[in-house]
């Protein structure tokens, strides 16, 4: 019951602020200098030519007119027409959202397999040349360009080794010979429905190296964020008597200590998910990732307005998803954690 | 014969400014079945000495001399493993606050069925009954509820109730009871002291009880090891010391506490502070502080010397026939 109402209270809130966001950047792109019914209408217009446009996308009646045209189809579930293509933005979200959150999600089990274990021990060692090296790899992670990081994973696995492919989403071969069914746009997951096994083991194929690069960020930040807290509950007292009782190490860094030292890693896992989601733009672009990323860029350099609020509400409502999970979880990993 | 002999132990921490003398020869004996208590004042060495024992102290910590035996074993050169096979197993632990050492995020029941399981192959089944059967024993109301309780759903008294069956969970020989009556008001004091007591006498355990209470020490220890900045300076038989104590520490101590007869007057102390760590002590520590002091007391350290078949005390008076 107390879940229930957490539920409802907390979704409550998170509609003000996805409010908030659509209506900051409706204004935003109202208020901005440029001529959005002349970036529809293409090359060199003419004066009555933009006129009319204006009137037929509603821009020439006041603002709050047009918030509230587009706010019923936003209710209806239409997020409009990209100016530049015009083509609707459902069809094309529907197409790029799901490469994008495959990959981003990707990159985040990465970061969590792999950050939190090496975050614990290098916690439970402090200043052995493990936790050197890790802090190292995780400064190293945040901070190295993932464009530069890209380049040199495409060339030793690709180039050199060619083990892995160089990019896409699946192999022509794949298209051809054995397509997806799509459902859910997750290649994995509609090739795992399909049992069509030879193209999931391709898509997974694909998936390694852009996902790899993607998962230098998040993985650094999860490995800093382990450590950092994995050092303080380890100094508490309740680790002490856990070691009095003749616990065995195993038991007390992986069980006692990292559920205590766990959550401000997950917080910033769930943060770096939805900045990934527009921030993988360049590793989409290396790895020619028909993702969100491209999407919204070419939107902001063609200053199409409609694209761009409509990626930055969905990119709200992921950010406001992913940390209701995130809070979730804390209530459910930590019994003091009042659900109000 | 005793069962846990701590001879001429010293610890000294690494600091930036300097390595800090904790223990500097610490020597008690434990009897089986007795409780001895560990009395001094913060920062004289009691918790260090029962950290030294169990292997537990911070990794700045250095024992740098002396010998811990436990049943004829020096623990102090057992290797991790080994020794990792005595903590909880044969020489438990009680610490001060339990409302910290509990993990905050495990049940009561989880905590122990953990502890449970480190030391007894037992299947499943009788572990559970194991810990409802302790949860029982340390008197918590409704076991089979207990079990699934956090700690922080819990008293201070019922938490140390809990922690207290946690430490007996693997039957131990020896427990060391780090103040587990200090973070809790009176009244529960008196029913966690008396429960220590039953439970010690009932499983035959021997107890190191660490206090800074000498009234504590009264009810429950039978014997008594005073400690002033990091040394015995007095120990023996509880009756006799507090009767008569030798040290002039220790009288010290007796004369300060408050007692219905002194009710008006002010309350005696001891002039002066203990010494700071960093400090390098030639002869005895009390000596700046001791209204009996002599040269050679600011320059050579007093042995601990027999007065009694159960007494000894380490002070310059007591060997010298012009002032004995």
């Amino acid at each position: 019951m107390a879940f229930l109402s957490f539920l409802f209270r907390r979704l409550g809130l998170s509609l003000f602020v996805f409010v908030g966001v659509l209506i900051l950047t409706f204004i935003v792109s109202r208020v901005i200098p440029s001529n959005p019914a002349a970036l529809y209408a293409g090359a060199r217009p003419r004066p009555e030519q933009v006129q009319e446009i204006e009137k037929k996308l509603g821009l020439d009646k006041p603002l709050s007119e047009q918030f509230r045209v587009y706010v019923g189809d936003l209710l209806a579930g239409n997020l409009g027409e990209s100016y530049h293509s015009r083509r609707s933005i459902n069809t094309d979200l529907r197409l790029f959202l799901p490469a994008t959150l495959e990959l981003v999600i990707a990159a985040v089990l990465i970061a969590l397999v792999l950050g939190i274990p090496t975050g614990v021990l290098a916690g439970a060692y402090p200043r052995s040349p493990f936790d050197y090296a890790t802090r190292f790899a995780a400064v190293a992670g945040v901070s190295a360009p993932s464009f530069w990081l890209a380049l040199i994973a495409q060339f030793i696995f690709f180039s050199q080794l060619g083990w892995l492919p160089l990019g896409g989403r699946v192999s022509r071969d794949a298209t051809l010979f054995y397509p997806i069914a799509a459902q859910t746009g997750f290649y994995l997951i509609d090739a795992a429905l399909s049992g069509n096994w030879k193209a999931w083991l391709d898509a997974a194929h694909h998936l390694i190296l852009p996902a790899l690069v993607l998962s230098a960020y998040p993985v650094g930040i999860t490995i800093r964020m382990t450590q950092a807290s994995m050092l303080e509950v380890l100094s508490e007292t309740y680790i002490t008597a856990a070691r009095a009782a003749g616990l065995s190490r195993r038991v007390i860094l992986f069980k006692l200590a990292l559920k205590n030292a766990i959550m401000p890693a997950l917080t910033v896992v769930g943060l770096s998910f939805a900045y990934s989601i527009t921030g993988a733009f360049l590793v989409e672009t290396l790895f020619s990732w028909p993702g969100v990323g491209k999407y919204v860029t070419e939107a902001v350099l063609n200053v199409d307005f409609p694209v761009i609020i409509a990626v930055t509400l969905v990119v709200t409502l992921v950010y406001i998803l992913v940390n209701l999970l995130i809070d979730l979880m804390q209530a459910l990993l930590d019994p003091r954690v009042r659900l109000i | 014969m005793a069962l846990l002999t701590v001879e001429n132990l010293h610890v000294q921490f690494k600091t930036p400014f300097g390595a800090v003398r904790a223990l500097r020869g610490i020597d008690f004996e434990l009897d089986k079945g007795d409780i001895l208590g560990l009395v001094g004042e913060t920062g004289c060495g009691k918790s260090v000495t029962g950290r030294s024992i169990m292997r537990l102290l911070d990794e700045n910590a250095e024992v740098t001399e002396g010998r811990i035996l436990f049943n004829n074993t020096d623990l102090l050169r057992l290797s991790e493993k080994e020794m990792h096979a005595i903590r909880g197993d044969r020489i438990a632990m009680i610490f001060q606050d339990p409302a910290t050492a509990l993990n905050p995020l495990f049940t009561i029941g989880g905590q122990i069925y953990d502890v449970l399981r480190a030391h007894n192959p037992a299947p499943a089944e009788q572990r559970r009954k194991a810990t409802l059967e302790l949860l029982a024993s340390v008197g918590l109301p409704d076991p089979a509820q207990m079990m699934a309780v956090y700690p922080h759903q819990l008293s201070g008294g019922q938490q140390q109730r809990a922690m207290i069956a946690l430490s007996l969970a693997a039957e131990p020989e020896v427990i060391i009871a780090d103040e587990p009556t200090t973070a809790l008001d009176v009244t529960i004091q008196a029913q966690i002291l008396d429960l220590l007591r039953t439970l010690q006498r009932e499983r035959a355990i021997s107890v190191i009880f660490i206090t800074h209470d000498l009234g504590i020490v009264a009810e429950t220890c039978q014997k008594v090891a005073v400690l002033y900045a990091g040394r015995v300076v007095e120990q023996g038989a509880v009756d006799a010391i507090l009767a008569d104590p030798q040290h002039p520490y220790s009288r010290g101590l007796l004369a300060a506490l408050p007692r219905p007869g002194s009710r008006g007057t002010d309350l005696k102390v001891i002039p002066g502070n203990v010494p700071a760590g960093l400090e390098r002590i030639a002869g005895c520590a009390f000596a700046p502080r001791c209204e009996f002091v002599m040269d050679r007391c600011h320059r050579l350290q007093p042995p601990l010397v027999s007065l009694a078949a159960e007494h000894q005390a380490a002070c310059f008076l007591h060997e010298d026939p012009v002032h004995g």
